[in-house]
């Protein structure tokens, strides 16, 4: 067997002492940015880049692999403790995630993320040590018009991410696609809606967005609610899942670990997309569905699997192709040039060590990920018991360091402080913020395929029909859309909504 | 957090060494924290020359020297900001063709410095041409292939890593050259670009050669075309686009420039430093495996540089039609 | 009556944004569907929001009802003065020279200086306070240094709930500035004045 005999060598590589603790060390960092509210593996990495000359390039690439990877896992403690998202695939996490904690559920909630997460990770990376190669093609095969559809597909979808009404939801998935056109245009490098402010051609920030609609909009509500908090901080429950919870949880960690390994080898967008269509697969299939809503375990179980994996499976395309799926990729890419490997088909023959002991230090990290957070969930539970009145000004100073240290603008705290603002209306109108974040996320980037495609057929829009892989995923979409805006079924969502209720 | 320690003890033992006694500066300049401002967002070529010069200078100068990235609006905003600090010595940018030739032209009025006159250009670091790529699938080797199939009915499609950029407006210039308008595919960078090109699905690409290298070497990709003087030295077997019949020579630079007032004592000597650094074999290895050829130039050498390009750019940014308002 | 307050208000703010953007969208080229302008898709995205406004509020006729607590008059007055002086304190700021006018500054002081006086009102604290003290921290931030703008801002956002305590309050400013020292200068080394630059 080839494939054991490679895994073991690249085992005999991540476990060299040196190895094993700079995979730590990554995993910690990594697990430490990932709370901290604003500050991104991207800036993270790209500070701690010099550190890593110094060493050689397998230990160079464990140590920021893990960082990247940790950062994934600590991104879900903020989400479920403080309905604070730091990236696109926490949105989601915050749904039932925060529910649960208020439920008095944030431990079970925690260690599902946990165990979850370990699962994915575990079987993501022997996809990627077995048929990383093969599922280049699986990339390379997506065109722009493919890319446009699943876009698209994944927006109308987004749209059963709200609890009320499908069209307010369908018009706020809108309103992020609308808010995601402000900026730069890529194609003609204009300005768009940006009133002359330098700040905003680069667009509106994700970080500013989530921080003011889901954290800061979330303190001013709960301070408006002082009953709410003291059910909040009175709660803390038990650590461990019960058996049903777990029984429960089982099924939805496995689809989300499917869902998420496919995505995440498309890259840009593959990954983000991961999470949030494991959430709405788990709300229409799952045994808990009913509970949607208000904190069911399903809805945390799955697209956490679900991001964990496609962070895993990201990797294909560098590994295979040289080509980085995202931005902490990208400087991936830099730190390996900077040590005089060419990422690219060849790695595998020309540095073994490199390619399987990534693999292996994968699997590694996620083991050390889960040792590290397991026992630190009865901490972050504790803080729950902190009184909420000393918990909104720490949550509101470590949003606005965050946000601030992201571009070292103050330009983006006013732009938080007016999005908590715009977050508590919207909330007071029942306008809900999740499917607002991803149509942000994904329609810029359906914009781009969806121009592409179009230049490169000419302006025949009969490519996305002609194409299986588009005219499978439009097909999709336009059930989904009926399905959703059909009254008789509006009718079944509000009644189930009661009986969950 | 108990993490802290260990990871300072690593940072200690791994990194530091080197540099100890990095406190003990003797001159007036440097004695504090150096900053390199980094117009680009993290990850990108510029960045990481940047971050590489950032770390040789903190050897060589005694002091903490840190790359703090201030992307935005073409990396004009970064620019702008350091055209606006104290001319004291420790904030610098890494100009740029970007920022400093084409950017001026073409957001106009929106750039409020002088790419020359509010900046005293310190050192040029890195030059690399442009190459022109095509998918092995495509059946274009050359660029007479190119040329014939852009006059074509059906046209010819070439990649970029995105508007407004060196590799954009050799398109334009390639077009007008051509007598047929080529139809540019922008991308949001070079690696969706390249993986657009290795998948088939565009057939050439406009690229800098430090992000095409890699492919080339690989075979993934076939180099049509160098965008050079003369043949380069890591790709010897690529023909120019002037032994190819088309009079173009397009290379991207990025140097390190103060901003105007500084004295010119420290200017010199930060241009000392970064030649000496440059001229590192080990360094130079490096930066020849990008495919980039590191700069030699003193300060005032530079400055003319800038000057040149900005010149050169100007017209062709205007006549590509190209704007940002 | 079955009207949908909320969703008549949603339905207006939808509306409103549709309308504001379509009308700033008329400034870019919409090009053809084969070379799309930058003003292609905001046609699409702005379009398709307004016509979904509007089903917002055909809807928002039938399906309610659902009321919303009406404001005080109180609560009107002082939102209104907050906009208004706001408004004209970040335009004054922004004509002054020196700091007051300098980089996003104004804006700052605007957005400062209008929740303040929005937040006179009791039941407006949660909301403008916080905004206020998120500002505050911004404002200060760059000059006064990390140690002042974290006790300015808690010291402020404490005013929004009657629980606190003084002794509390100053507890919390001490841990909180030892933590973030900790965290984000020691740890991180994120590039942020400390203490106050002049």
């Amino acid at each position: 067997m080839d494939l054991f005999a490679n895994l073991a060598h690249g085992f005999s590589v991540a476990l060299t002492l040196n190895n094993l603790m700079f995979c730590l060390i990554g995993c910690l960092i990594g697990t430490a940015i990932g709370v901290l509210p604003g500050i991104g593996p991207v800036a993270t990495i790209s500070l701690l880049l010099p550190i890593t000359f110094g060493q050689p390039a397998t230990t160079a690439i464990i140590m920021l692999a893990g960082i990247y990877y940790g950062a994934q896992y600590g991104g879900s403690t903020t989400a479920i403790l403080l309905n604070l998202p730091g990236e696109v695939s926490s949105v989601v996490t915050t749904l039932e995630g925060y529910k649960m904690a208020r439920n008095g559920r944030a431990g079970a909630a925690l260690t599902v993320a946990a165990l979850g997460s370990f699962f994915a990770g575990t079987v993501s990376t022997l996809v990627v040590a077995a048929s990383g190669p093969l599922l280049t093609s699986v990339a390379l095969s997506f065109g722009p018009a493919d890319y446009f559809s699943l876009m698209f597909l994944g927006l109308v979808i987004s749209a059963v991410l709200a609890q009320g009404s499908v069209v307010k939801s369908i018009g706020m998935v809108t309103l992020g696609v609308s808010l995601g056109m402000v900026g730069t245009d890529v194609q003609t490098g204009q300005q768009r809606f940006t009133f002359g402010i330098p700040e905003l051609s680069d667009g509106v920030g994700f970080a500013s967005m989530a921080m003011g609609m889901f954290g800061i909009a979330e303190i001013i509500s709960n301070l408006e609610r002082p009953e709410a908090r003291s059910v909040m901080s009175g709660k803390i429950g038990k650590l461990m899942m019960t058996r049903e919870e777990f029984k429960r949880a089982t099924p939805a960690v496995l689809r989300g670990t499917l869902v998420g390994t496919m995505l995440g080898i498309l890259p840009g967008g593959g990954a983000a997309l991961s999470s949030f269509g494991s959430y709405m697969m788990e709300r229409k299939v799952s045994k808990g569905r009913h509970e949607f809503g208000t904190g069911a375990i399903e809805g945390v179980a799955g697209p956490e699997s679900a991001n964990n994996a496609a962070s895993q499976t990201s990797f294909i395309p560098l590994l295979t192709l040289g080509i980085p799926a995202n931005a902490v990729m990208a400087l991936m890419v830099g730190a390996l040039i900077i040590q005089g490997i060419q990422p690219g088909p060849r790695m595998v023959e020309a540095q073994p060590d490199l390619f399987w002991g990534l693999i292996a230090s994968m699997w590694v990290g996620n083991l050390m990920l889960l040792v590290i957070n397991l026992p630190m969930i009865g901490m972050w539970v504790k803080l729950l018991a902190v009184p909420y009145r000393y918990m909104y000004p720490s949550i509101m100073i470590f949003c606005a360091i965050g946000i601030y240290s992201l571009q070292n603008n103050v330009f983006d705290v006013y732009q938080t402080a007016l999005f908590g603002v715009f977050g508590y209306m919207a909330s007071k109108l029942r306008l809900e913020a999740a499917p607002m974040l991803i149509g942000f996320v994904l329609g810029p980037m359906m914009e781009e395929h969806l121009r592409r495609a179009m230049l490169l057929s000419r302006g025949d829009a009969m490519v996305f029909f002609e194409r299986p892989i588009s005219a499978t995923m439009l097909g999709i979409a336009a059930i989904a859309l009926i399905a959703m805006l059909l009254p008789a079924l509006r009718k079944g969502k509000d009644s189930a909504l009661q009986e969950g209720g | 957090m108990s993490w802290a320690l260990s990871r300072r003890a690593m940072l200690a033992s791994t990194v530091a060494a080197p540099f100890a006694g990095r406190r003990a500066a003797a001159q007036s300049w440097p004695s504090q924290t150096v900053r390199i401002v980094v117009p680009f967002a993290p990850g990108g070529t510029t960045d990481l020359v940047a971050r590489l010069v950032a770390a040789g200078l903190q050897e060589r100068l005694g002091v903490t020297v840190v790359a703090d990235n201030r992307p935005g609006a073409g990396a004009t905003l970064g620019s702008e900001q350091v055209a606006r600090s104290a001319p004291d010595g420790y904030t610098l940018v890494m100009s740029n063709i970007a920022s400093h030739a084409i950017g001026p032209t073409l957001y106009g009025n929106r750039v409020r410095y002088d790419p020359v006159k509010d900046f005293a250009h310190a050192a040029l670091v890195v030059t690399n041409p442009s190459v022109w790529v095509a998918s092995p699938s495509s059946g274009i080797r050359t660029l007479a292939d190119a040329a014939a199939r852009a006059r074509s009915p059906a046209g010819l499609d070439v990649a970029t890593s995105g508007a407004g950029s060196s590799n954009h407006m050799m398109v334009v210039r390639m077009s007008q050259l051509v007598g047929k308008e080529m139809n540019h595919i922008p991308f949001r960078g070079a690696g969706p670009a390249m993986q657009a090109v290795i998948a088939g699905q565009v057939p050439m690409m406009s690229d800098s050669l430090p992000s095409a290298a890699s492919h080339i070497r690989q075979g993934s990709v076939v180099a049509v075309g160098m965008a050079s003087a003369a043949r380069h030295p890591a790709f010897p077997d690529v023909p120019t686009f002037r032994e190819q019949g088309f009079d173009l020579a397009s290379d991207s630079w990025f140097g390190l420039s103060f901003p105007a007032g500084t004295p010119a004592g420290i200017v010199e000597r930060l241009n000392r430093e970064t030649r000496a650094f440059l001229a590192n074999p080990d360094i130079r290895g490096r930066f020849a495996e990008l495919g980039g050829t590191p700069g030699d130039l003193t300060a005032e050498g530079y400055t003319e540089f800038v000057q040149r390009e900005v010149a050169v750019w100007a017209p062709l940014v205007q006549a590509s039609g190209a704007t940002a308002d | 009556m079955k009207l949908n307050t909320k969703d008549l208000l949603s339905a207006a703010l939808l509306i409103s944004l549709a309308a504001a953007g379509l009308w700033l969208n008329m400034d870019h080229t919409l090009g053809t569907a084969r070379r799309m302008g930058p003003g292609y898709m905001p046609a699409l995205s702005f379009g398709l929001l307004l016509f979904l406004g509007i089903g917002v509020l055909l809807l928002g006729l039938f399906n309610g009802p659902d009321p919303i607590k009406m404001w005080t008059p109180a609560e009107w007055g002082f939102l209104f003065a907050g906009a208004v002086i706001g408004t004209t304190a970040g335009m004054m700021a922004g004509g002054m020279s020196g700091w007051i006018g300098q980089g996003w500054n104004p804006l700052g002081i605007g957005l400062f200086v209008g929740c303040m006086v929005a937040s006179v009102v009791k039941s407006w604290r949660p909301l403008f306070l916080i905004t206020a003290a998120f500002c505050l921290f911004g404002l200060v931030l760059e000059t006064l240094g990390l140690m002042a703008s974290i006790t300015l801002a808690v010291v402020l956002s404490a005013f929004a709930d009657e629980t606190h305590h003084p002794k509390g309050v100053v507890g919390l400013v001490i841990f909180l500035c030892a933590l973030c020292w900790a965290v984000f200068i020691w740890e991180l080394d994120i590039r942020v004045p400390v203490w106050p630059v002049f």
